[in-house]
């Protein structure tokens, strides 16, 4: 079935299976492989892309149910290589370990400080819950997203001791 | 995902019931396919005809009005209902437990139509919807039947829906409006997961409802209860109805001991 999508604002014009989701598509389709599959359920997150406007899980939708849509991706975060303010304070504040949650966290603060551009430590951990990190403990990943949003001071880092 | 099927995403609701009814116990509804996609990945659903119910005009409306009530179609999504100024102010069960659904990614695809179409015991907007008082429209060519919510689980995973039938709205009556809510889940995280034990509770005009999850194949009402009466009856009377089991996530025991637990604390919400 032939798909029309824009990604990052690029167009894209395709045939796809049926049974793709949306992350094979992003993936083996356009050959963007920032958005990871972890669980392939809906649990983790590593999948999470931007769907006109809304953050989903890229492993639960299908291609061609998203045809004539909008999708933004990690791809589209960084501008001819330099990071974007969020890309740059997971760097700063050691939020990355692994890197395989990095892209589906990076869109959900993405889409949180769109909705709350300045988030109390609280809001932050129930914006990320749908974003599963094994590595850092979370910890790190508050800290960036405060940082992000211009909360974070000297006083206040390393003080989130098991947020 | 290697399981092969069609793919059919209608615009006309005539053209859709069409396609079911032709398509018959093979077809799934997709809406968010938050359920569904997951099911098909591990094998549990085999549909030879996926039929998308997004592009059908209206579908993705959410209506309220003082004579009918709220309105829900079948690709309102959990997050539509939560951005939703008229249900946060007169349907606060509704809004509690729909906060409680999963993640902000799931949300924002998961319908609650398809979450009670799934009839899983441990569905988060069933013992809403029992409480409000809700009834589900199925339609196929044949014409249109209301069931009451009561009446639509049959099992686990299991309802009234026949071949080529679609839940096409929801509906929650007006007299259910501006009650008192609360919902207490019980999980293994602080984050999003599946609920061990779910209790709703409403009250309005001195009468009290509760709605419990995870306790029996379906999810279970408990009505006929005063606001007023003392919390140790109104866990009797919850206990009274359970019936658990044994799994993976806790036993049968620690289940009927948090329903009292929560019941507890849910009715210190509405009181």
């Amino acid at each position: 079935m032939r798909v029309s999508v824009t990604v990052n604002g690029h167009a894209f014009e395709r045939d796809v299976e049926e049974h793709w989701t949306l992350l094979r598509f992003l993936r083996d389709g356009l050959g963007m492989t920032g958005s990871k599959e972890g669980c392939g359920a809906g649990e983790c997150g590593a999948c999470t892309v931007e769907l006109n406007g809304k953050t989903v899980n890229s492993c639960l939708a299908l291609a061609v149910e998203v045809d004539g849509g909008t999708i933004a991706t990690v791809e589209g975060e960084a501008d001819h290589g330099r990071l974007s303010e969020i890309q740059a304070a997971f760097a700063r504040n050691h939020a990355v370990q692994c890197g395989f949650c990095t892209a589906g966290m990076v869109m959900s603060v993405r889409d949180l400080l769109r909705r709350n551009p300045k988030p109390t430590v609280e809001e932050i951990k129930d914006g990320i819950e749908g974003n599963f990190c094994r590595c850092t403990g979370y910890e790190q990943i508050v800290e960036a997203v405060l940082d992000a949003s211009g909360q974070l001071d000297a006083s206040s880092k390393g003080a989130l001791k098991y947020v | 995902m290697t399981a092969r099927f069609s793919y059919a995403a209608p615009t006309r609701r005539d053209e859709l019931l069409s396609l079911l009814a032709d398509s018959g116990a093979g077809a799934r509804v997709l809406a968010g396919g938050t359920d569904l996609l997951g099911d098909v990945r591990s094998g549990l659903a085999r549909p030879a005809t996926v039929v998308d119910v997004k592009r059908v005009d209206g579908y993705a409306d959410l209506v309220w009005s003082a004579t009918d009530g709220l309105i829900i179609g079948p690709a309102v999504t959990i997050n539509d209902v939560l951005s939703s100024p008229t249900v946060r102010e007169a349907y606060p069960l509704l809004v509690a437990c729909a906060q409680d659904l999963a993640s902000h990614q799931i949300r924002n695809r998961a319908t609650v139509v398809g979450n009670v179409a799934n009839a899983s015991p441990c569905a988060d907007m069933s013992p809403a919807l029992l409480c409000l008082r809700a009834t589900v429209v199925l339609s196929s060519l044949n014409g249109s039947r209301e069931i009451p919510v009561t009446e639509f689980f049959t099992g686990a995973k299991r309802t009234v829906v026949a071949p080529g039938e679609l839940i096409e709205r929801i509906l929650i009556p007006p007299e259910t409006a501006n009650a008192r809510g609360a919902y207490r889940k019980l999980k293994r995280i602080k984050g999003h997961d599946l609920g061990i034990v779910g209790v709703a509770a409403m009250s309005k005009d001195g009468a009290l409802r509760l709605g419990i999850s995870s306790c029996a194949a379906t999810p279970l009402l408990v009505e006929g209860l005063s606001a007023q009466a003392p919390a140790d009856e109104v866990v009797a009377a919850a206990h009274a109805v359970l019936s658990p089991i044994s799994d993976v996530r806790c036993t049968k025991e620690y289940r009927t001991h948090m329903v009292g637990v929560y019941v507890r604390r849910a009715l210190r919400e509405v009181a």
